[in-house]
């Protein structure tokens, strides 16, 4: 099988195009996840060289795209050592202020004891802090500011010591760590302040130049994690998550969602099912296909029906969202089309699509 | 690859490049051997990782011989037996002989009493090599190397790598990477003692929230370069958890916990967790939110004890033991985080085998019908007039 560019050229106009104020779903399972998708998105929007397909929208040539991503479920090490398989170096986008990494998977739940010893927080909430007590002002935590060229971004007003944690502890990467905290949509709202400080201060560096902002593209990494470990009983819900996924479109030119959809977790759910479905089910199910309805496009990868194949990973089918519009443009780099296609995955991270018997 | 910096360093390992058989990595491959047994990097792309101490289970994980170093393993079983047990023994033990640090949730100390015992070596103690020589004249020379399973990925490449460094320090024995056990004797090692339980305990806490507080200041106490293993045997079996604690808002964020301190830089933790199937179906939301947080899951569906008998006939050879049950494979680490495929053993059914020395974890097949022979007659002697009728 020949070698593909990293961005496979059936995959092109999916990744490539993506109007304003759109969201694009994208749905995985457990044996065909979608992270590679995610990494050729990131790779659509941070390559030098797509310079030419990403301005699809005709207008904004020369224009940086930058890209924020949230990853729930995975680490930036992952994410930084898979991007460089495709050549992009993500510590060095960040540096230069065209990425940013928000970490929702090392703190989000149990914040470390450390922190608890912290002089800034000495009543530092525990997990799973009880109803009715006060969101601390925990969520102006600095982003790690871009030690490069440009100028240092405006950080909030940031209390006492907590810039120093943030400064020692933060590693490698520019992650900035979310904790989920209280309950219900105060919780979500503090995540989303910290997620839209990122964008904006994403938004601020290098800007200024030609007093324009940059387009954000904001990818967010499996939220539904966050559905399936609070659920209803801590007051989030699938239309708190629903609302808090558009109160983050808000902030960025583009949104891309990554979410699973597991036959368990959409199937259980319908009036069909044999057993009556759990809240984790029900709550899933309304929050995935809610998204799927607000999607401009669905991006939808699952196994092969026939069974494991060593030369195929999986299918992705790329289907229109309940909020695609045909607005009539006639331009061909922007049009698309529903398609399903077959894809592998091999060693070296490089990936085949291709059409069924091709 | 060739032009990737030499002195980068091996030890959280990820995204190493394919390239991780080159010369240039080997010394420091050498090196993470050497400062951690036990660890050694994966033929697949360099990774560090750690054996579960079952050959064939290591062989089976995508080809890194191993369970890489920041993963999480699910061990599903269906039905009442506890072959899962038995695999996590095999792990608790092989972390004591290579002197891991290994944490055990939920069960008290006896636990730790009854590891299975050491014969030694898994490659050396394997009988493998020698049935294959007397096999040796029924196969062409040219596909010996091919088809056996359990000299797949550790047995004919991971030699290759250690090759190179033995031509620096010729005269240093290789450490055994994986162990054989036994099930009938008890484990007596030195660093037994250092096993560290955290059985549950009521406390005002809630109840994930203490056991992952006490599990992570045990890792942090404990000197910076120490390999983890984290022992979960049945998760949310009723017989040991309280029963609110199956309730999604409480086990899945300790999941999603676990899986951030596992991947913690700079951190040498793997974890292996078993699921009772019967009482939390795959088929539930919640199973599968926990599978989708791990790395790699593995169920296990031991054959009904009914078909024993059958079994028995089945055995692919006459030499070899009737396979117990069957495996699937639903998530393999690594491999699948990156978009799956593109394994030599994606798609091919497995049986397992559990003997008093090794689970042993084959291709599965069926066999030539044995002992039917009276059917086939029959039937062939009762078609010959039916034919007759059917002619006009």
């Amino acid at each position: 099988m020949p070698t593909q560019p990293p961005l496979p050229p059936l995959l092109t106009p999916y990744v490539s195009f993506l109007p304003q104020s759109s969201l694009t779903l994208l749905s995985s399972v457990l044996g065909a996840t979608g992270n590679w998708l995610v990494l050729r998105y990131l790779y659509a929007a941070l390559s030098a060289s797509t310079n030419t397909t990403f301005g699809a929208d005709g207008l904004d040539n020369g224009k940086k795209r930058k890209v924020v991503l949230v990853s729930f479920l995975r680490s930036w090490d992952f994410w930084r050592s898979e991007a460089k398989r495709l050549g992009l170096d993500l510590a060095q986008l960040s540096d230069k202020g065209q990425f940013a990494f928000v970490d929702g998977l090392s703190e989000l739940f149990y914040t470390p004891q450390a922190q608890t010893a912290a002089p800034v927080a000495p009543s530092a909430p525990a997990p799973f802090a009880p109803a009715g007590r006060p969101i601390p002002p925990r969520t102006a935590l600095p982003v790690r500011g871009p030690p490069g060229a440009s100028a240092p971004a405006p950080t909030p007003a940031v209390p006492g010591g907590c810039l120093n944690r943030a400064a020692t502890e933060a590693g490698p990467g520019p992650a900035k760590r979310l904790h989920l905290i209280g309950q219900g949509t105060a919780a979500l709202d503090a995540l989303e302040k910290d997620i839209s400080d990122v964008v904006s201060q994403l938004k601020a560096t290098g800007a200024g130049n030609d007093g324009e902002e940059a387009e954000v593209l904001l990818i967010v990494d499996q939220p539904d994690l966050l559905l399936a470990a609070t659920g209803p009983s801590k007051g989030i819900g699938a239309t708190e998550m629903g609302e808090w996924v558009m109160g983050l479109q808000q902030h960025s030119h583009a949104t891309i969602v990554a979410v699973s959809a597991d036959s368990p977790l959409i199937h259980n759910a319908s009036e069909f099912a044999h057993h009556p479905a759990t809240p984790l089910e029900k709550e899933h199910a309304a929050f995935a296909v809610g998204l799927a309805h607000r999607a401009q496009m669905v991006m939808q990868l699952r196994n092969l029906e026939t069974g494991a194949a060593r030369d195929v990973s999986g299918v992705l089918r790329a289907s229109k969202g309940g909020a695609w519009s045909d607005d009539g443009s006639t331009d061909a780099e922007t049009k698309w089309e529903e398609k399903e296609v077959l894809y592998f995955i091999q060693r070296d991270g490089s990936v085949n699509v291709f059409g069924r018997g091709e | 690859m060739s032009f990737r910096k030499r002195n980068i360093g091996l030890s959280t390992g990820p995204g190493q490049g394919p390239a991780a058989n080159s010369p240039a990595q080997a010394p420091q491959a050498a090196a993470v051997a050497d400062s951690s047994p036990g660890i050694r990097p994966s033929p697949d792309d360099g990774r560090a990782t750690t054996s579960t101490g079952t050959l064939s289970l290591d062989n089976l994980l995508a080809g890194h011989g191993g369970l890489p170093i920041g993963k999480m393993l699910f061990i599903e079983e269906n039905g009442t037996t506890d072959f899962a047990g038995a695999l996590l023994r095999y792990y608790a033990a092989e972390g004591v002989v290579q002197d891991q640090k290994v944490h055990v949730i939920g069960v008290p100390e006896q636990w730790g009493r009854s590891l299975p015992g050491l014969i030694g070596s898994a490659e050396a103690g394997d009988e493998k090599p020698d049935r294959r020589k007397s096999e040796r004249m029924k196969i062409a020379w040219r596909y010996e190397r091919l088809g056996e399973f359990g000299a797949g990925v550790a047995g004919s490449r991971a030699p290759v790598a250690f090759e190179q460094n033995q031509s620096t320090d010729a005269n240093q024995v290789k450490p055994a990477f994986c162990h054989s056990f036994d099930l009938t004797k008890r484990l007596t090692h030195p660093s037994i003692a250092k096993m560290n339980f955290i059985p549950f305990a009521p406390t005002r806490e809630p109840f994930f929230a203490s056991i992952y507080k006490r599990l992570q200041s045990a890792i942090a106490s404990s000197p910076p370069n120490t390999v983890h293993r984290i022992v979960i045997p049945s998760l949310l079996s009723p017989t040991m958890y309280p029963p609110e604690v199956s309730q999604p808002d409480n086990v899945l964020p300790f999941l999603h916990s676990l899986r951030a301190l596992l991947n913690t830089p700079n951190a040498r933790i793997t974890a292996i967790i078993t699921v009772p199937l019967s009482l939390f179906p795959r088929e539930s939301g919640l199973v599968r939110w926990m599978e989708l947080i791990g790395d790699g899951v593995i169920e296990l569906c031991p054959f009904p004890h009914s078909a024993d008998a059958l079994a028995t006939s089945g055995a692919a050879t006459s030499g070899e033991e009737p396979p117990q049950g069957m495996l699937k494979t639903h998530r393999l680490p690594v491999l699948h985080e990156r978009g799956g495929g593109s394994d030599q053993n994606i798609g091919q059914d497995w049986a397992f085998n559990l003997s008093r020395r090794k689970f042993e974890i084959k291709p599965f097949s069926l066999p030539p019908e044995e002992g039917d022979k009276e059917a086939q007659g029959g039937a062939a002697a009762g078609g010959m007039p039916k034919k007759e009728d059917l002619e006009f």
